[in-house]
């Protein structure tokens, strides 16, 4: 009888224990609503004495983003600039900053976990919207509504400086929810690396600017390997697949990739109509036949290595810069790096008519897409127990170039200083792995064009060139907003993905058996076979639910 | 286990006779031994040689188990902070005192439950296996220890979830079992209290099972970095070893290859080399704690302990 009444006991205590977890799980998600509802209160009160901006009390705002901590010596040059930034933070707004790192190891579980843990220690977040959840934190209640009033009164700098349409991307339900860096510039689209000085004597005297031309660069290159002392036009690895075969979507369609889904763009809209799914692999096959045709026409020139496939880790780029192959395929950025006359890049230093010229992909079809401004932006915590503070400092280190040189690049003449001309340059007796504290700071949410000190590095003249003919061309991203609900389809996605990849290696690479309208057809196959109309279906869907 | 046991009787019987079938079986015996000891030691092997060859020899030409240019290049850039050290000493730290706590609280808990004069064992331990098979999810369990134990930032949110594991408390429970009840009764007899008769009878004999869990728990704590990377925020200087050290490889693998990466200037870090320099520091010390144990794994013998 005892024993029973025990066991009833123990059983109950469990149920309660389980209802008491179930329960224990309500109130931390409503946690976030119901704190920001106090903390709008505590800004609408603050709008009201809006004139006046009460800072008498001196607080401390935590900064959190994805980061490593310096460790050591590193750590000492971080707190001189951490003292010195603090010293006119306080001066200005009688607030210092504290850093807070997340360090790489499993870092969005912890990043989300810090955020959803609402407990007031964290104000300023660093996110983005395609590689850091800032959509989902910012439905879950975890950031705060910024209101107008609010920006205009704590960061009018800021406010001035992101036009209208730019805040309207930044809007989540009517509500602005993150500051965009969307005053930098950085262009991560693909293209290839080629020689132009090469390119001349292969007779493109203006230099490469389509698929046609990189295969005449490519027939001189392959056919002159010994004369210019290369040992491969371009030793590939076998991973550049997919991104090759965007590059051709994007050079003879206006497609424009929405990204997240799949690292080799198999959705999206078209320029004309944004907003309706496509895959122009998929169905438009005298396209992707031309594709196959060139590319084994490249690989039976030899362009690159037999076992290309096998190549997982290849040294091209480091090859390119010092004059071992005749071109590469990255992004925009890496081209900065290739066309300017750095220490690495010997091929300067070796012959003085070397020029790296870039062809990008989209450029016969002016169709280049720039980079979200949310790829990097800032949030404030809805737990924040002085929001309006963090916003006065972020406007700071957004527009103050005192702050802005501290935060981005360190203490003048330890970690950088300025040259003649205004570039940037290394100190005497820098030494990288202590005095670089622009890189410890992770300030990638509010870099500002403006501010910017270009490092002196770099073959500005170049880049600025190219820089212009993409801002004429351009669009924004449009899908910033866009978070596709993949549950239901992942399985397909997945499916899909795998079988573009396992024909993109066959085609993008010429190695594939027969004529290339079998190979493409039997692509097609297997995409449908895969399930790729059920995933265009469904993700129009939900882009009808979110734009129409 | 128990093959071990084997193995130790039949060779304490050895110097009695060997039949040609005895010799046969022994001889392959001892073949397939090596040949599996080989396949084990040789990939670590590989590892300490890679360590001290240089990043770029190894991305030509792969792994190597003599470094053809002996370098410290990796074991330099994963101890260039001095942290290191400190770190090595609060896993040691960790590693021991949650080891001991762990191991007398589970060995009581373990003993308890199968003792027969303990009312509603078995309800209790239906109540602890029960805990194994459900869990909150990690954002509820992440406000638990933050918020309701206010266990950020603190080493004891490390220690305290690895001390009791329900997997350990059953093998425990399993082990005692093999101790007859009537050893308790005459402890009992004898007039032992409860704790008496823990400490002076029953623990003795648990030898290997201390020593079994214990291994295990050892090896939790030492190779512990989830905990870690959740509660240990960077306010904290100190690290755990393994959280520390796979922090070294993931920020320089991470930058390479997010997103993040794409605006920012890696230098030329030897990731790959790192990766084992890291390895073989991290198996360091723990190896050494076996040859400590394994003399329990093959006396834990309790046959004939009682009489009659």
């Amino acid at each position: 009888m005892k024993k029973k009444l025990f066991a009833v006991l123990l059983a109950a205590s469990m149920v309660l224990g389980l209802t008491a977890c179930g329960a224990k799980d309500a109130p931390a998600s409503n946690a976030g609503t119901t704190k920001t509802e106090t903390t709008t209160e505590q800004s609408s009160a603050s709008e009201e004495a809006a004139p006046a901006i009460d800072t008498s009390e001196h607080v401390k705002i935590t900064y959190m983003f994805t980061g490593s901590k310096p460790e050591g010596a590193a750590m000492d040059r971080f707190m001189e600039m951490n003292d010195k930034l603090n010293e006119i933070l306080t001066e200005k707004c009688n607030a210092e900053l504290e850093f807070y790192w997340i360090g790489w190891t499993d870092y969005l579980s912890v990043y989300n976990m810090t955020i959803a843990a609402m407990d007031g220690s964290i104000d300023l977040i660093g996110t983005a919207s395609d590689w850091l959840d800032a959509w989902p934190n910012a439905k879950n209640g975890a950031f705060l509504e910024l209101s107008e009033d609010m920006l205009k009164t704590y960061a009018p700098q800021t406010w001035a400086s992101v036009p209208a349409e730019n805040w309207e991307l930044c809007k989540y339900d009517g509500e602005i929810y993150l500051i965009p860096e969307d005053n930098y510039a950085q262009w991560t689209n693909h293209g290839f690396i080629y020689r132009a000085d090469w390119a001349e004597k292969a007779g493109l005297a203006n230099g490469v600017h389509s698929w046609e031309d990189m295969t005449k660069y490519f027939e001189y290159t392959t056919a002159n390997a010994d004369a210019l002392g290369i040992k491969q036009a371009w030793d590939s690895d076998g991973t550049q697949n997919t991104q090759l075969a965007s590059g051709w979507v994007a050079s003879h369609t206006n497609f424009v990739p929405i990204d997240g889904i799949c690292s080799s763009a198999l959705w999206g809209g078209t320029k004309d109509d944004l907003y309706t799914v496509v895959t122009p692999a998929y169905t438009d096959t005298d396209m992707m036949v031309e594709y196959a045709k060139m590319m084994k026409s490249w690989n039976d020139m030899g362009v690159w290595k037999k076992d290309v496939l096998n190549n997982t880790t290849s040294t091209n780029r480091d090859d390119f810069r010092v004059g071992l192959v005749a071109a590469d395929q990255h992004h925009t950025q890496t081209w900065t790096d290739l066309c300017s006359p750095t220490p690495s890049n010997k091929i300067y230093q070796d012959d003085p008519n070397a020029k790296a010229g870039f062809f990008y992909f989209g450029e016969e079809t002016k169709n280049v897409v720039a980079l979200s401004i949310t790829h990097g932006a800032m949030a404030i915590s809805a737990a924040s127990k002085n929001p309006e503070r963090a916003l006065m400092v972020y406007d700071l280190l957004r527009n103050d170039e005192a702050c802005y040189r501290l935060i981005n690049y360190g203490i003048e003449g330890v970690s950088y200083e300025i040259d003649e001309n205004g570039y940037r340059i290394n100190p005497e007796g820098y030494n990288p792995d202590t005095d670089n504290v622009g890189g410890a700071t992770s300030w990638w949410w509010g870099r500002n064009d403006n501010l910017e000190l270009r490092s002196a590095d770099r073959a500005w003249d170049q880049i600025e060139a190219l820089y212009d003919e993409y801002d004429k061309i351009k669009i924004n991203y449009p899908y910033g907003q866009f978070i596709p609900n993949c549950d239901s389809i992942q399985g397909k996605i997945d499916n899909c993905n795998e079988q573009f990849g396992n024909y993109m290696k066959q085609i993008s690479f010429g190695l594939y058996t027969g004529t290339a309208e079998d190979i493409v057809a039997e692509m097609q196959a297997a995409l449908k076979a895969a399930g790729i109309e059920d995933v265009t279906a469904e993700l129009q869907a939900q882009i009808d639910a979110l734009y129409k | 286990m128990a093959k071990k046991k084997d193995l130790d009787l039949a060779s304490s019987s050895a110097k009695v006779k060997l039949g040609v079938s005895d010799i046969v079986i022994r001889t392959f015996g001892y073949i397939l031994t090596t040949f599996y000891a080989l396949a084990c030691i040789f990939p670590f092997l590989i590892i300490l040689g890679s360590s001290f060859t240089s990043e770029s020899y190894l991305n030509r030409y792969g792994v190597q188990l003599i470094p053809h240019e002996f370098t410290l290049e990796a074991y330099k850039a994963v101890t260039k902070s001095g942290l290191i050290w400190k770190s090595y000493i609060l896993t040691i730290a960790i590693t021991a005192v949650g080891t001991l706590i762990g191991l007398s609280i589970i060995a009581m808990t373990g003993y308890a439950l199968q003792r027969r004069d303990f009312p509603f064992r078995n309800v209790i331990s239906f109540y602890i296996y029960f805990t194994s098979l459900f869990a909150a999810g990690l954002a509820p369990y992440y406000l638990l220890m933050t918020q309701t134990y206010k266990l950020k930032d603190s080493y004891l949110a490390v220690l305290l979830p690895l001390l009791m594991s329900p997997w350990l408390i059953i093998l425990m429970k399993n082990f005692v079992k093999s101790i007859p009840h009537e050893i308790t009764e005459s402890g009992k007899i004898d007039g032992a209290g409860d704790m008496r008769i823990f400490v002076s009878l029953i623990l003795p004999m648990l030898k290997p099972a201390l020593a079994t869990i214990g291994l295990f728990m050892a090896l939790g704590y030492w190779n512990e970095w989830y905990q870690s990377s959740l509660f240990l925020s960077s306010r904290v200087d100190v690290k755990p070893l393994q959280y520390m050290l796979y922090e070294t490889v993931n920020s320089t693998e991470a930058l390479k290859q997010t997103v993040a990466g794409q605006y920012i200037t890696v230098t030329d870090i030897p990731s790959n080399t790192v990766k084992m320099a890291t390895a073989m520091l991290a198996t360091g010390p723990i190896v050494l704690l076996y040859p400590f144990v394994q003399r329990y794994f093959i006396s834990g013998i309790t046959v004939g302990a009682v009489k009659g």
